[in-house]
């Protein structure tokens, strides 16, 4: 659909900024990038076509995506790596009031600390966004993720 | 396999040898004696093929089986290969069909693997077609037979294979019956692919102690703690194995003070904004919190406070194994309790909040013993001798148990073996 450049260009950076935060391991910054109610939630693309609700992540507000990380920063142990986002053009599919709906494709490169990297995920991000006086956040993110037999283990979110 | 010496330096299975985890010639045997065996292996749930006409894919070990529903209601299974020329017959992984058409050459299957079509089988304008002397009731597909306990599905390839319910013993009929004891609905699909060979994750799901060590986010919240009222029990073969735990049964300060004084918590305790994830609704008669239930060969069925599943592995050579995690409710869960299983199986699955760690330690084990596969590992938590069951979880008999009716199947068993 046709949108106002200075519009897309919003978009393109809160989502461009957020893979970026995630592959700098600056995850209170990508936090900061959901609005409180916001949901965030890998989903299996096998759900997704049984229609079945489980997520390999599943985040009802950003309360408990808060939780995830603080886990991940003092509980959780894994694999040691760096992960590179490679996401495409968002696709803006409609814009009611102040929330866009936006789909864009993303790779995520995972590299471990000997230099190997292998593809760890490919899917598509499914975002509403909400373009507020603040700036654009998710009210909703919902990564599809292709690649649903996950290879070793999913820690930091994609 | 060819070697001289025994594989196992003790009777009691104490010390695991590595090359057990490396041998391809041990991997080949395990999947024809153990898979192919008179092992009962998980297919899946009643509830993944409730109508007449469905299927869905499942692994023997690494051998792809179908299994369905026909016509009829009953179910049956067989192993996904053309008896004409080898090729796979079903090619999606879960469907609903008539019949089952291999696409190479047309041959066509009943949903129970009676072969009951053949292109030209007499030929053309009398030229052609099979010989005079061949019959399609000698060209059926593979199957298994099939035995179901409260939903779920089991197949075996032995004629010989005891009963089910004798097969799985008391201590499986009462908890994997009691979970399983109302209708279930699913919830989905999780799955995990580790690079480590597929008994590490047999040993884990058996092995008590690792729970709260590895898994920081069970002590923390008291979802699993050595100081709990808790234990690994066996049945009778000690072939499958519970672990379980009662949350609230330490009492806070002294359980932080045990990990504390044993060097395990470094740093401060974390607290989570929504307490919602770990907090356990009783569901059961006994209240107990935590179950892991392993089922020899390939599968575990789960309760962790309210997030109830599957785990069915398959084996994927000798150095990659994947989990599919099956998660499911009840028929009869109100719209709160399905949303708060969802937001539990944020616990398990590749991404699992007191499971991902699994998949980090198991290839740590992989890669460090592939090398020099010579050394073996020490399982003589809660003592050597005899394989018991033990109220702790300080406790890694299970893990004993697990390569006790291993070995038996696999023709290894030492001089004056455990059972």
């Amino acid at each position: 659909m046709k949108v106002d450049p200075s519009v897309k260009e919003r978009i393109e950076r809160l989502i461009v900024d957020s893979a970026m935060f995630i592959d700098r391991d600056e995850l209170d910054a990508w936090i900061a990038c959901f609005e409180q109610e916001a949901r965030y939630v890998v989903l299996p693309r096998e759900n997704r076509e049984l229609d079945l609700p489980v997520g390999i992540i599943h985040c009802e507000n950003r309360a408990r995506l808060e939780d995830r990380i603080v886990c991940l920063r003092h509980a959780n142990k894994y694999n040691p790596h760096y992960d590179r986002h490679i996401v495409s053009l968002p696709r803006i599919l409609a814009l009611d009031g102040d929330v866009a709906s936006v789909e864009t494709n993303f790779m995520v490169v995972q590299t471990d600390k000997t230099g190997e990297s292998r593809l760890f995920c490919a899917g598509v991000y499914e975002d509403r966004i909400r373009l507020g006086d603040e700036g654009a956040r998710f009210v909703e993110r919902i990564a599809v993720v292709d690649t649903f037999a996950v290879p070793t283990l999913m820690a930091t979110p994609v | 396999m060819s070697r001289e010496e025994p594989i196992w330096e003790r009777a009691d299975y104490s010390k695991v040898p590595y090359q057990l985890y490396h041998d391809p010639e041990i991997y080949r045997r395990e999947q024809e004696r153990i898979f192919r065996g008179p092992a009962w292996s998980v297919l899946g749930l009643e509830a993944e093929i409730p109508n007449p006409g469905d299927y869905r894919i499942a692994y023997a070990g690494d051998l792809p089986i179908v299994f369905n529903r026909d016509r009829d209601g009953r179910i049956n299974a067989f192993v996904n290969r053309c008896a004409h020329r080898g090729s796979e017959v079903v090619r999606e992984p879960r469907g609903n069909v008539k019949d089952f058409t291999c696409i190479y050459h047309a041959w066509c299957y009943s949903a129970q693997g009676d072969l009951v079509g053949v292109p030209f089988v007499r030929g053309v304008r009398g030229q052609g077609g099979m010989p005079a002397d061949f019959r399609m009731a000698d060209h059926g597909l593979r199957t298994l037979r099939v035995a179901t306990f409260n939903g779920l599905i089991f197949g075996t390839f032995h004629e010989a294979a005891e009963p089910l319910e004798q097969y799985l013993g008391s201590l499986m009929v009462e908890n994997v019956g009691e979970i399983l004891a109302r209708p279930i609905r699913l919830l989905g699909y999780q799955r995990q692919r580790i690079h480590a060979n597929w008994k590490m994750y047999l040993e884990n799901v058996r092995d008590a102690y690792h729970a709260s060590l590895l898994h920081e986010f069970n002590r923390t919240f008291g979802l699993s703690r050595l100081t709990q009222t808790s234990g690994g029990y066996m049945d009778e073969r000690h072939r499958h194995a519970m672990l379980f735990q009662f949350k609230g049964s330490d009492a806070e300060d002294a359980a932080r003070k045990a990990y504390s004084d044993g060097q395990v918590q470094r740093g401060e305790y974390m607290t989570l904004r929504d307490e919602s994830l770990v907090a356990a609704i009783t569901e059961n008669r006994t209240g107990v919190s935590t179950r892991i239930i392993s089922i020899f060969p390939n599968a575990v069925v789960h309760q962790i406070a309210n997030c109830l599943g599957l785990r069915r592995v398959r084996t994927r050579g000798p150095a990659e194994l994947e989990i599919e995690f099956v998660l499911f409710g009840y028929q009869d869960d109100d719209e709160a309790m399905t949303a708060h299983r969802i937001n539990q199986a944020n616990m398990v699955g590749p991404a699992g909040l007191i499971s991902m760690e699994d998949g980090e330690a198991l290839e740590r084990v992989q890669r460090a013993t592939r090398p020099d596969p010579s050394g073996a590992g020490i399982i003589e938590m809660g003592g050597k001798g005899p394989l018991m069951n033990l109220d702790t979880r300080v406790n890694e008999m299970p893990v004993r148990g697990f390569w006790s009716y291993y070995s038996e199947l696999m023709g290894i068993e030492p001089e004056g073996a455990q059972r």
